[in-house]
This record gives C-alpha cells, sequence and structure tokens, in this order.
C-alpha cells in the first residue's frame, strides 16, 4: 500500500493505493498518517480511495480509528471515489451510515467546504 | 503615540485592549455629558414640584409619568425602526436642548403647569438618552467586553452626576433661574462626543459590527418592531420575564424610599433650601458609587459572581428599610436613600446590563425598550399606586412613612426571590446560546456500528480468494453469531468477481430491501451448527487435528502461514476444554500479524488469564494493536489489576501503556476510573493525554461513574500550572512589535494542555456544559466565544474560575502575562499542591 499526501485549501488528501491490508503495512499505519496531520493543526481529511480495491478488517479498523481521532478533535474526515463492490460491503456492514462517502473528490471537498 | 500613552493611563484604571482605549474614552465621556445635566435638571425638577405641589402630590407625578411614558414609548419605538441610530441619537439630544432651553424660559416666566410637565419631561430626558446610551454599548462591545468595562462606563455617568450636583448645590442659591441654560450647554457638548463615536465606529467597522445590528438601528430584522412585538419579546421568554418582574421591583421600591427621604426633608428644611440640599445631596450620594464603580463594581462581580452580586442592592435596603420603620427620622431617610443611589447607579446598573448577556441581540434591543423604557416608569406609577391609598389615609407623616417601609420590605423579599430564580435562569440561558459542535466520535461508532461484525464481514470477503477453510470459518462464526443476515447471504452469494462487478451498479440503486437477487444454495444454519459442532468435539477429529498442527508450527512457508491462521481461528470456534486449545499459546507467540490476528481473538473467547500477558506485548505492534486491544477488552472487568500494573510500569513500552488506558476506557467501569485516577496522580507527563481521554470517553459513556473529586481538582491545577508556564514563555518568545495573539494557532502542547484541562472540568463539573464551553472557546465565534467564557464564569467554583478565567478571557497579552505571573505567585491552590507534592 503507498499513501501520498496532498493538499486542497485546508483539506488534507491522502491518495490510497493498492489494497489497506495488514500484509501490506511495512511503515507507517493510515491512522497514524492521519494522526501526524491532526498533530499539525489539519482538522479535514479526505481519503481518496480511487486506486483501493479492496482492503480486510484491519483496513476498517483504521479508517474508523482515524475517523475517531479526527472527530474528537472537531474535525472531519470522509472518503472519496471508493468502489462498488466496497462501498456495497459498507452498506451491509452499516459504515456507511458513519462515513461520509462520495462518488468524486470535488463533491467531498464541496461539502468541506460548505461546512 | 498618544493613543500608546492614552491606553497605558486607561489600563491603569480599567481592563481594557490596546484599541479600545478611544472608544471607551469616549463613551465615558458621553455618559457623563447625559448624566451632568440630568442632576442639574433632577435637582430643579424635585424643588419645583416640592414647592409648587407638596411631597403628599409625589405620587401624582410619578403616575402621571408612568402613563405617559407608556404612550411615548409606542411612538418612540415607532420612530426608531424609520430613522438611523446616530440621526435618531442627536435628533434626540437636539430636542432635549430645545426643550430644556425653553423650560429654562417658562421657569421664569413662572408658567403655573410648568413643575408636572417638567418633571414628566425630565424621566423622558433620563430614560431616552440612558436607554440609548446602553444600547449603543451593546452594539459596540459583545457581552465579555462589556462585563469588562461596565464599571468605567458607569463611573463616567456617576462622575457626571457628581459634577452637576455640584454645580447645582453651588449655583442654586446664587442663579436657581439660569440652571437649565448650563445643562442646556452639556447635552450640547455631547452631539461631538457621540458624532465622534459613530466616526469611530464605521472606521472599525468589521472589527466591533455586530452581524445583525447596523447602524442604521438595525432596520433589517428590526424592521417591524413595535411596542407590542417588544412586549411580546419579553412575554413569551421566561427569562425575560423574571428579568421584567425585578426591574419593575427596582424601580417600585426606589419610589417608596424616594417618597420616604422627600416626606422626611420636607418636614426638616425650609423651600427655599430644597434646590441647593437637593444639589449637594445628589452630588455627595454619587460621589460613593463613583468610587464603587470605578474601583469595585468588576472586582466585587468577578468576585462574588451575578448571583450574589444581585443580592447585595436588595439586603442593604432590606437593612435600611427596617431602620427606618423603626426610627423614621433624618438619619435612616438620608441612609436609605444614599444606599439606594450608591448602589442603584454602581452594582445595580451594572449587574443589570449583565442580565442582557444571555440573549441575542435582536431580543436584547426589543427587550430594553419595553423594560428599560417603559417598564421602569410603569413600575413607578405602580409604586405611586400604592403611595395615593396612604395619601387620604389621616395619620402623621411618622406614621405614613412608617407603614410604607413594611410595605417595601415585602417587596424586597419578592425581590430578593426573583434575583435568585434569575441568576439560576440566566446560566440556562446561556448555556441556550451554545451550540455542542461535536460530540466524541467513539460512542457515535460504537452506537452505529457492530464492529465485530463489520471486521468479521471484510475477513470473510477478503478470505474468499486466499483460503477456502478460512472463508468457511468465517461463515461458520457468522452462523453462530446469527449474523448472517439475507443482505450479507446475497452479497456473497455471487460465483465470480465479474459477475459482482458488473451487477453491482444495478444492485447500488435499488432499494436496500431488494439489495440483491435471490440465491438457490440456502443453508439450514442450526443442522449445520449442530454437524460442525459434533465433529469438532470428535476425539479422533482433535487427535488429527492436534498431529496436524504440531507439524504446521514448525513450518515457516506462505502456505504454512494461511494454515496457522485457519488453525487460530477454528481455535476460537471450540469449547475451552478442547485439547486443541492448548496449541493456542505457541499460535500467540508467532510474530505473523495475520496469525496474531485470529489467535488474539481466539483467546478473547476462551478467556483463559495467562493469555493476556502475551496480548499485552503484543500492542507495542501497529499491526496487532487493534485486535490486541479489542481482545482486551473482551477479557473486561477481571483483568483490570492486571492492565493497571502494566500501565503504571514506567519499564513497560509506553506505546502498549497508552494503548492500556484506551482499552481500560472501552471496559469503562468503576475499577477502570479508579486505576486511571490512580495513575494521573503519579504526574506522568507522556501518557496524560492518554489517562485523560480515556478518563473523558468513561465520563461521555458512564455517566453514573463517579469520579474523586479532590485528585482529579489537584490534577487540573497542575494542568494549568503547566499552561501557564508554557503560555508565559510563548507570548514572551514572540519578538517585540509583533502581534501578540495566544488564542490562535497555539503550539501543540499548549493546545494538549488546554483539553487536558477541560476534560479533566469535564469529570467533575457538568460534563456537556464544560464542553459547549471548550468546543466554542476553540472554533467559536467572537459572540459564542464570550458566552462560552460566561458559562465557565458561572459554572467552576470560585478556586477554579479563578485559574481558568485568565487563560480564556478575551484579554491583552501582556494583561494575561501580568494575571498569570500573579497567580503563580498568591494562587493558594498553587501552594496547596506545591505542598502535597513536598510531602510525597
Amino acid at each position: 500500500m503507498v499513501i501520498n499526501t496532498r493538499e486542497k485549501g485546508d483539506v488534507v488528501i491522502f491518495d490510497i493505493e493498492g489494497e489497506i491490508r495488514r500484509s501490506d503495512i511495512s511503515d507507517l499505519t493510515l491512522h497514524q498518517l492521519v494522526k501526524d496531520q491532526l498533530d499539525v493543526g489539519k482538522r479535514n481529511i479526505l481519503l481518496n480511495f480511487q486506486d483501493v480495491e479492496f482492503i480486510d478488517s484491519f483496513g476498517v479498523g483504521e479508517i474508523l480509528a482515524s475517523y475517531i481521532s479526527t472527530h474528537n478533535l472537531g474535525g472531519k474526515l470522509k472518503i472519496a471515489k471508493i468502489s462498488k463492490k466496497l462501498y456495497l460491503v459498507f452498506q451491509v456492514t452499516m459504515l456507511t451510515k458513519v462515513l461520509e462517502i462520495f462518488d468524486q473528490e470535488e463533491n467531498a471537498l464541496d461539502s468541506f467546504f460548505k461546512e | 503615540m498618544a493613543r500608546n500613552h492614552l491606553y497605558k493611563i486607561l489600563s491603569r484604571i480599567v481592563e481594557i485592549k490596546p484599541g479600545e482605549e478611544v472608544i471607551s474614552l469616549l463613551l465615558f465621556s458621553y455618559y457623563f455629558l447625559i448624566m451632568a445635566p440630568y442632576y442639574i435638571i433632577k435637582p430643579v425638577r424635585d424643588a419645583k414640584y416640592l414647592i409648587a405641589e407638596g411631597s403628599l402630590n409625589l405620587p401624582i407625578a410619578y403616575l402621571a409619568t408612568a402613563i405617559f411614558m407608556g404612550f411615548f414609548v409606542g411612538f418612540y419605538s415607532r420612530v426608531r425602526v424609520r430613522v438611523p441610530r446616530h440621526v435618531l441619537i442627536i435628533s434626540s439630544l437636539i430636542f432635549f436642548i430645545v426643550t430644556c432651553f425653553l423650560a429654562g424660559f417658562f421657569f421664569i416666566q413662572d408658567v403655573s403647569w410648568m413643575p408636572l410637565a417638567f418633571w414628566i419631561w425630565a424621566n423622558v430626558l433620563v430614560v431616552v438618552l440612558s436607554a440609548q446610551f446602553w444600547i449603543l454599548v451593546n452594539v459596540v462591545f459583545n457581552p465579555r467586553e462589556a462585563k469588562r468595562m461596565i464599571g468605567f462606563f458607569t463611573s463616567g455617568g456617576i462622575l457626571g452626576g457628581v459634577f452637576g450636583g455640584l454645580l447645582t448645590g453651588y449655583l442654586g442659591g446664587k442663579i436657581p433661574d439660569y440652571l437649565l441654560f448650563i445643562a442646556t450647554g452639556l447635552l450640547f457638548a455631547s452631539i461631538f462626543v457621540v458624532n465622534s463615536i459613530f466616526i469611530w465606529q464605521k472606521k472599525s467597522k468589521g472589527i466591533y459590527a455586530h452581524p445583525d445590528q447596523d447602524e442604521k438601528g438595525g432596520r433589517g430584522k428590526l424592521s417591524r418592531v413595535g411596542f407590542k412585538d417588544c412586549f411580546d419579546t419579553v412575554r413569551k421568554n421566561y427569562y425575560l420575564v423574571l428579568l421584567a418582574a425585578i426591574v419593575t421591583l427596582t424601580f417600585v421600591v426606589p419610589t417608596f424610599i424616594d417618597w420616604q427621604s422627600k416626606v422626611v426633608i420636607e418636614n426638616k428644611f425650609q423651600p427655599d433650601e430644597y434646590t441647593t440640599f437637593f444639589g449637594y445631596f445628589h452630588a455627595g450620594l454619587l460621589v460613593v458609587p463613583f468610587f464603587i464603580s470605578i474601583l469595585m463594581t468588576s472586582s466585587i462581580i468577578k468576585r462574588f459572581g451575578i448571583r450574589l452580586t444581585l443580592l447585595l442592592y436588595p439586603l442593604i435596603l432590606l437593612l435600611c428599610s427596617l431602620g427606618i420603620a423603626a426610627v423614621p427620622g433624618i438619619l435612616f431617610a438620608v441612609l436609605i436613600k444614599g444606599s439606594d443611589k450608591c448602589l442603584s447607579f454602581s452594582l445595580n446598573q451594572s449587574v443589570r446590563e449583565l442580565l442582557y448577556i444571555p440573549i441575542s441581540q435582536e431580543q436584547k434591543y426589543k427587550a430594553k425598550i419595553f423594560i428599560d423604557m417603559f417598564l421602569n416608569r410603569f413600575a413607578k406609577g405602580i409604586g405611586a399606586m400604592v403611595l395615593f391609598v396612604f395619601i387620604f389615609i389621616p395619620m402623621n407623616w411618622q406614621d405614613r412613612v412608617k407603614i410604607v417601609s413594611v410595605i417595601a420590605i415585602l417587596f424586597i423579599l419578592a425581590w430578593i426571590f426573583l434575583n435568585l430564580k434569575v441568576s439560576k435562569e440566566y446560566t440556562n440561558t446561556i448555556k441556550d446560546q451554545l451550540k455542542m459542535k461535536w460530540d466524541r466520535a467513539d460512542r457515535f461508532v460504537a452506537e452505529t456500528v457492530d464492529i465485530d461484525y463489520t471486521k468479521l464481514v471484510f475477513d470473510l470477503m477478503e478470505s474468499k480468494d486466499r483460503s477456502s477453510v478460512l472463508y468457511s470459518l468465517h461463515l461458520f462464526d457468522l452462523i453462530r453469531q446469527d449474523k448472517l443476515t439475507p443482505e450479507l447471504r446475497k452479497l456473497i452469494s455471487y460465483k465470480s468477481d465479474e459477475v459482482k462487478a458488473s451487477s453491482l451498479g444495478v444492485l447500488l440503486e435499488a432499494d436496500e430491501t431488494t439489495l440483491m437477487p435471490e440465491t438457490e444454495d440456502y443453508i439450514d444454519d442450526e443442522v449445520l451448527q449442530k454437524e460442525i459442532k459434533e465433529i469438532i468435539s470428535l476425539d479422533v477429529y482433535q487427535e488429527i487435528m492436534r498431529n496436524y498442527v504440531d507439524k504446521l508450527m514448525v513450518e515457516e512457508s506462505d502456505d504454512s502461514e494461511v494454515g496457522k491462521m485457519e488453525v487460530a481461528k477454528a481455535i476460537g470456534l471450540m469449547d475451552a476444554q478442547s485439547p486443541l486449545v492448548q496449541k493456542l499459546e505457541g499460535l500467540l507467540q508467532e510474530e505473523s500479524p495475520e496469525i496474531s490476528k485470529y489467535a488474539v481473538e481466539s483467546a478473547a473467547r476462551i478467556g483463559r488469564r495467562g493469555y493476556v500477558p502475551t496480548i499485552v506485548h503484543k500492542l507495542g505492534n501497529p499491526l496487532s494493536r487493534q485486535d490486541a486491544s479489542a481482545a482486551l477488552e473482551k477479557f473486561g472487568q477481571r483483568i483490570i489489576g492486571t492492565l493497571s500494573d502494566y500501565l503504571g510500569d514506567a519499564e513497560e513500552d509506553i506505546e502498549v501503556r497508552r494503548e492500556l488506558a484506551s482499552v481500560l476506557a472501552r471496559i469503562g467501569s468503576q475499577d477502570a476510573v479508579d486505576s486511571l485516577t490512580l495513575e494521573l496522580e503519579e504526574e506522568k507527563e507522556d501518557l496524560d493525554l492518554d489517562i485523560i481521554d480515556a478518563l473523558d470517553r468513561i465520563r461521555c459513556e458512564h455517566p453514573d461513574i463517579l469520579f474523586q473529586k479532590e485528585n482529579i481538582k489537584t490534577k487540573v491545577a497542575r494542568e494549568i500550572k503547566k499552561y501557564y508556564q508554557s503560555l508565559v514563555r510563548f507570548i514572551e518568545s514572540i519578538p517585540e512589535g509583533t502581534t501578540k495573539d495566544p488564542q490562535q494557532p497555539q503550539p501543540k502542547h499548549l493546545a494538549d494542555l488546554m483539553t487536558n484541562i477541560f476534560k479533566l472540568l469535564g469529570l467533575i463539573y457538568p460534563h456537556e456544559d464544560i464542553f459547549k464551553a471548550y468546543q466554542n472557546l476553540r472554533t467559536g465565534t467572537v459572540d459564542s466565544m464570550a458566552y462560552a467564557v460566561e458559562l465557565l464564569d458561572n459554572t467552576l467554583e470560585k478556586e477554579m474560575r479563578d485559574l481558568i478565567l485568565p487563560i480564556v478571557e478575551d484579554i491583552s497579552p501582556d494583561q494575561k502575562v501580568r494575571r498569570i505571573r500573579n497567580l503563580l505567585r498568591v494562587s493558594p491552590v498553587f501552594k496547596k499542591i506545591h505542598g502535597k507534592a513536598k510531602s510525597l
């Protein structure tokens, strides 16, 4: 898994490539990367899942832990461009009730700016 | 340069920030220039009326004023919405200048109806000009700024009163007929000050302008404001009803006092001495409130809070009323009138303005028109009607004074009761003004998502292409837990990913109830469970599997890793007594996070305490942390002692100890709280953030759990001390000449300390109130920050309030540093924690 970071306005975007699995983590976890951004005062986080095929239970845990850390500080964590397959599993597991998911990055960014 | 000099002078008298010096001085002068002429007009009014009509007819004047004010306020509120604010104020001043001049002329001509007309006119003048002044103060400053400077503005008015009173006392015996022309001149001077205020306001627009107030008098939202609208605003709001009732009593009681003192004075002095006496009397009475206002108002309010300050005025009047009821002579007449004047113009005026803080600007504007312009005069009318009764009962003046005192005492008791009610409602109203901006997300996630189920579904989906055994085990696990929902059955029933991918687009658009096409292969869950259980419990199965696992454990390949994952998962589905469970210990030792995941899950299901140390150490690995943490949570209450030992072990990996705080939070019991609190006392700075967050989480999720108040308070004081020291260093590190604003982005360690302080406060004070205040201080508007400070001011106990307010109040960095340094030196709280540290 490779994670690249960029910023648009006050939103930090994580472009994630590969699969978020236990076996694919070599250096820093997604949650640690999110916490690093929170530590420097960033509060709006967008996870770009365009190049993520699937995730395992570890990946779910990382996303939820990142969501909790961000929201506990009054920030927002959202997801964009998730695959349809993954979205369906998110629906079945009720994750869509917690996570804000957008089909396009622009829509997600707009939602941050509107807030 | 001149501004800097002015700031230095004013900052010694009043708590102002740089940039506020000019407007503060202008408002001080404005109030001075409207109260000085009033205190010339007032003795003239009193003297002329007493000479012409006598004290027994005073109630007629009170009543006539009340009736006239009813009509006048209706007229004024209609004019108010049509005319921009600055035009209205200047037009009002011009009207009073012209009429004051004419009154002086008519008095020289000795026109017979003048005493009563002048009485009413003088009351209209003071009501209109005072209301305009206080509305302007509310426009220019937000509530906290006004609270800071209210004593200074009030003292401007009082100083004006002293000046006007002394002037009248001195000139009353020499040129009594020309006093009103002097008042005219002072009113004229105030026009220039008012104009300067509006010029200043225009220049500062954007900094001081409030969104719902425009310089045209709020013609937007308030365009339909009429007398009825103002009345309805008060009527529909319980807090405003209480406020109106208090203001009514604040004016009814002084009406009795005024009448009592005038009756006594009338019987002690000659008519030609009235103007001079009243002039000196009023001036003398105002010297005391001037010093109370400028020197004591802010500190009294700060020290005692709004609740006790509100009680001070009626309690003193109660004592004086008891005195005059017992001895109706000049001593108590002067004492009661003196106390009334001293306190009504200093403390009571200030605290009454502060009671408007928690309501919106729109409500404030409407309520002020009704309460401050109409109701206070109407209240005097009520007082007058009560007094009327005694005018017609034949008795001597001493008995009249005594009976009125008894009635005054009854009204004062009602006033005290209402003050207690309003101070409680004051805090509630502030709370309503603040919105909770976010909740703890962990609670929301836990309530919305079944995390174990979710992870199991993802593991199921992930294992489909990896291991059919693992896939089947996950499926069986779901069946066993009765969590194989119809939606999930449909999701997993597709035979190939291609089909899945092509169908998903259609599926996602479909209604959730028909999410997936029906599948043909249904499994009878009960039969399946029974059969698998029987197979697993067979001795022969256990024997075969044990041999298989033994071989597997010595292998090191990708296949063996998957095999170990399968075994680790399978053990979790067996009885704790099954022989294969013994193999779990070895699997727990595996370094592979994937094997570890299944092993710790199974260990939690089997629940043997012997697994705990191994699982605890897995908290140090970011890849195993989630699973280990969830597993330890499942062990629950019975391992709190063990977890506490690890948490307190300084030799243990810090990451492990941090995560343990989180595990204890998730267990969320009284023992967990006690254990975390114990660690808090140990002053382990690297763990503070996690332990305090854990306690906060427990407080949110289990509000019934008790926290050790004294220990928490000690910790808060320590955190505040650290914050103070860091903040002083931070402010002093900013080079001279740059804008010092410690509220805006703070270094992380300061922000963390602030978070800790508020989380700790939330453990021992109402959690929601503390967090409303914290969140609005962090991310609110200027006004919501002011409300947040006000909420803290009224929620925290004194010793805690004294320490917190310097951190959160909107004061200049220099003042902040000064106050912090002083507190670090003298605060008994810090001395106490220093003593505790020494004894340890």
